[in-house]
């Protein structure tokens, strides 16, 4: 922490003194780069950090410094009205061109982005407005309390402490809930749902942000040059911009800021022959995505994990579970009871012509270990896509607790008492472990944002009192070594438990585990009970999808069994045991195997109930 | 009536060849998901081979065509090499990477063959064609045939012949299509030099329609993917559809709206793919967050 306030420091005072070791075309090189570095950020934002492919940044620029041009030469308004303005306005069409990002997603939303900021060029080139190829001149100088800023050197301060601030800002976003949502969306859109970030209008506010700083680049832009033309906008530009945030690193802003003033400033100096430059920094494109996919900003760590692999420090373990406290009774419920959590009433889902769940009724009491097992293909995970809200059943509706969930999105469900863990982990795999049980915690809203510009401090003791819940959960899921691991280099049952632990962060009422003891050991398997058991006693209601007959049967006080789309059987473990359609479903059709009688060579028993 | 025509034939002649591009894309994409954001530029460069052999050279206008196949082939290859890391696991990465690829190709072409660009003589004679009353460009229709046959050859390569149904099943199921012993490598590698090839037919053919430069790729690759997404990103049939709908829209829009005409061509490209996602025929292969 202080090496660090060293090096800021440092850096400020360096920033501060440049400008007088530059001639006046230096400091004009730098001017630009700084606008880029600007630019870099929100890139860096909305890209890197929120996982929007969005290459229309450039267009966002281009409609600052547009607007700006257009409202101080044709209006007649100061500068300062119209950069305001101009801000606001690029914000608006920064939502606009987000829109399709709540349709598609990757490629599909990079030509469609890329598309509109063509559109701009184009726009801009043709329109008498925008002063056609020739562009508009005759920007006023803007003056800033009594500073005639048309000195490139005053200018440069002025820059300074904008570029300072956007950096600021942009790091406490990304450090802060909103950020740590926004990531967990670009690394897994589906979990992040289901953990209650809402992925729409996270989408939205990762254009919104992106728009803001290129209006605020494109603003400034206008007041330095003082001439804005539709080539400075070009696609050529935008994939210039794209090149310095994936050369910097496009996971960290400072890495951005350091590929956008580095190319601006190698540019510069090998503009006698640009199009070797081109050659080149396009092939440093290729690749970086190959061989370092997290641009210069992933050196250091990777030369520190070279570094720590020749020196390994004590291994991580995997600590004991610390069981919950057990609620009181009354909270708890149990099977006796006739409150239903959740009510799934003739649920059908169909994909094109395949029938994957077909009139799929069943009650699950509060405080109930519900075990839904079946052959594979028999559509329980589907079932669970459908509770949790990822589908929208074709027809047939879900009722949690006592309210219809049928076509609320995933996020919805979330805050209102529903967490589910995936078959096929779903963690946030570029995040630590932490931060994965962090976003598992966090519940603020969209509709809060305002308080990061208006309350920031407000927003940071949040973080403090998420960041405490946070750890004390580690603690009791035993993860306190592993919290600064990347997921994906953890073992497989641990990462299984971190699931558990981020679907728990969110205090839910109805847990839904889709194969929890899926490649366990069976020390793992014996440990999942353990925390199954206790998860439960503490009043959480717990569905679980599981292969592992042994586990279901000596768990759960209900089995539903399903085969082909529907419920075949229901009912204590014992029970489901001896229904003749849960023996043909495990053990196929009777009149084919007509040569034995189930019931009488293979006892039901021991075929379904594995346990010692 | 007569104009109506004319734009109809010349909107379905840049549409086939942004449906040769399309085509590309979708081949490519669907056997080895790889995203190609520079196949536009490769399309260039094909234009750029095809003109010189052939203004030059003198050598006849199909034995340029055969020289810039082989060329943009070989491209295609050192493409797909560097980026194979990449292949079905990050789409966002590879298609940056291609971004990375397009810029070093408009840089490459710039060296060789200088920024201004050229105008490609009509390898068939300029005066129009009287079509039923209808005066239509002669080398309109020179295109229309040649990529009609293209079309038409390559969906019979991909249904009727054994090896086209092997390209097929590795589109399906890559690991399955080992596992029944068809080659992969070699499947992923025919795809891809049939890829290359149509690029390169199309940049052939572009020639004499449009001014031949180093920025044409940028263009040409951004209508030929929003025409590969129209009709359904990796459908060979959505390819011909889309490609055919975008040079409509693209002829009209000129018509109507003059410079505008991008701007009309893409806001309403962005409208229809709002409305449907995964395009006319929807998308094949591979899924989507």
């Amino acid at each position: 922490m202080r090496y660090r306030l060293v090096v800021l420091a440092l850096a400020a005072v360096a920033a501060w003194v440049l400008p007088y070791g530059l001639s006046l075309y230096a400091i004009h090189v730098v001017d630009v780069a700084i606008v880029f570095a600007i630019l870099a950020i929100g890139m860096g934002l909305v890209m890197g950090i929120a996982g929007q492919i969005n290459l229309a940044q450039v267009a966002f620029f281009g409609v600052g410094a547009y607007m700006t041009a257009v409202l101080t030469t044709h209006v007649g308004m100061g500068f300062w009205t119209a950069a305001v303005l101009s801000v606001i306005g690029t914000a608006v069409v920064g939502l606009l061109v987000g829109t399709p990002a709540l349709r598609m997603q990757s490629h599909y939303l990079g030509i469609v982005t890329l598309g509109l900021a063509v559109a701009f060029v184009s726009w801009a080139t043709n329109s008498p407005l925008a002063g056609g190829a020739s562009g508009i001149s005759g920007i006023p100088a803007p003056t800033l309390f009594g500073l005639d800023l048309s000195s490139e050197y005053l200018f440069y301060y002025f820059e300074l402490i904008v570029f300072a601030c956007a950096l600021a800002f942009g790091m406490f976003i990304v450090r802060m809930p909103l950020g740590r949502r926004m990531r967990a969306m670009r690394d897994d859109a589906l979990a992040a749902g289901a953990v209650g970030a809402e992925v729409r209008s996270l989408r939205m506010a990762a254009f919104a942000l992106a728009s803001v700083y290129g209006g605020l680049a494109g603003v400034l832009y206008a007041g330095l040059i003082r001439y804005v033309a539709p080539e400075t906008f070009s696609i050529a530009n935008m994939f210039l911009l794209l090149a310095m945030v994936i050369i910097g690193g496009r996971h960290s802003l400072v890495g951005c800021v350091v590929g956008a003033l580095g190319l601006s400033l190698l540019r510069e100096a090998l503009v006698d022959v640009s199009t070797y430059a081109q050659l080149a920094y396009g092939a440093v494109v290729a690749l970086t995505v190959v061989f370092a996919p997290n641009g210069l900003a992933g050196l250091p760590g990777r030369v520190r994990s070279a570094w720590g692999r020749r020196r390994p420090d004590k291994a991580a373990v995997l600590g004991d579970f610390q069981p919950y406290e057990p609620a009181s009774p009354d909270v708890v419920g149990g099977p006796d009871r006739d409150d239903w959590i959740l009510d799934v009433r003739g649920v059908g889902k169909r994909f094109r012509g395949l029938i994957a769940l077909q009139d799929v009724s069943f009650q699950v009491r509060a405080g109930e270990i519900r075990g839904i097992v079946g052959p594979n293909g028999s559509g329980k995970t589907t079932l669970f896509n459908v509770i949790s809200g990822l589908y929208k059943p074709s027809s047939g509706q879900v009722i949690f607790a006592g309210k219809p969930a049928t076509g609320r999105p995933p996020h919805q469900l979330a805050h209102a008492g529903m967490a589910r863990t995936f078959q096929n982990l779903r963690l946030f795999h570029l995040m630590s472990v932490r931060e994965n049980v962090l976003v598992g915690l966090d519940r603020s809203r969209i509709r809060s944002i305002w308080r990061y510009l208006l309350w920031p401090i407000g927003v940071f003791r949040d973080d403090r009192e998420m960041h405490r819940a946070g750890d004390e959960l580690l603690a009791r899921f035993g993860l306190v070594d592993f919290a600064p691991a990347a997921p994906r280099s953890l073992p497989y049952g641990t990462q299984r438990r971190v699931e558990i632990a981020r679907a728990m962060a969110g205090r839910p009422r109805l847990l839904l585990l889709d194969e929890p003891a899926a490649g366990l050991n069976g020390e793992e398997v014996r440990q999942l009970g353990e925390i199954v058991r206790s998860i439960r006693a503490s009043g959480v209601t717990v569905i679980i999808i599981e292969h592992n007959m042994g586990l279901v049967m000596s768990m759960c006080e209900r089995i539903t069994v399903l085969a082909s789309g529907s419920v075949i059987a229901e009912g204590t473990p014992a029970e489901v045991s001896r229904t003749p359609e849960v023996i043909e479903a495990y053990l196929g059709d009777a009149e084919v195997n007509d040569n034995f009688s189930a019931e009488d060579e293979l006892p039901p028993a021991t075929v379904l109930d594995a346990t010692p | 009536m007569q104009v109506f025509f004319q734009t109809i034939v010349g909107g379905l002649s840049i549409g086939a060849i942004y449906a040769l591009v399309a085509m590309g894309f979708s081949l490519v994409y669907r056997t080895m998901g790889l995203v190609n954001f520079a196949h536009g530029n490769v399309v260039m460069i094909g234009a750029y081979v095809a003109s010189t052999f052939y203004m030059t050279t003198q050598l006849p206008f199909a034995v340029s065509m055969v020289i810039a196949i082989v060329v943009t082939g070989l491209i295609g290859v050192v493409i797909e090499w560097v980026l194979r890391p990449l292949e079905n696991r990050d789409f966002d990465l590879m298609l940056i990477g291609t971004i990375g690829f397009g810029i070093v190709l408009e840089a490459l072409a710039t060296i060789i063959w200088g920024a201004t660009g050229r105008a490609v003589p009509s390898p068939v004679p300029a005066e129009p064609l009287n079509l039923l009353g209808i005066r239509v460009r002669t080398y309109n229709l020179v295109v229309l045939g040649i990529a009609a046959v293209a079309m038409i050859l390559l969906m019979l390569f991909l249904q009727r012949t054994k090896r086209g149904s092997a390209m097929q099943a590795v589109a399906m199921d890559y690991e399955a299509a080992t596992a029944v012993g068809i080659h992969v490598g070699r499947s992923n590698a025919i795809a891809f030099a049939i890829g290359a090839g149509l690029a390169a037919l199309a940049g052939g053919l572009v020639g004499p329609l449009l001014y031949v430069s180093p920025a044409m790729g940028g263009t040409l690759g951004i209508k030929g993917f929003a025409a590969a997404i129209l009709g359904g990103f990796g459908s060979i049939p959505g390819a011909i559809v889309g490609g055919l709908a975008i040079g409509l829209l693209d002829g009209f829009a000129a018509g109507q709206f003059q410079g505008y005409s991008e701007v009309v061509v893409f806001l309403v490209f962005t409208a229809l793919i709002m409305i449907r996602p995964t395009g006319i025929f929807g998308e094949r292969t591979v899924n989507r967050a």
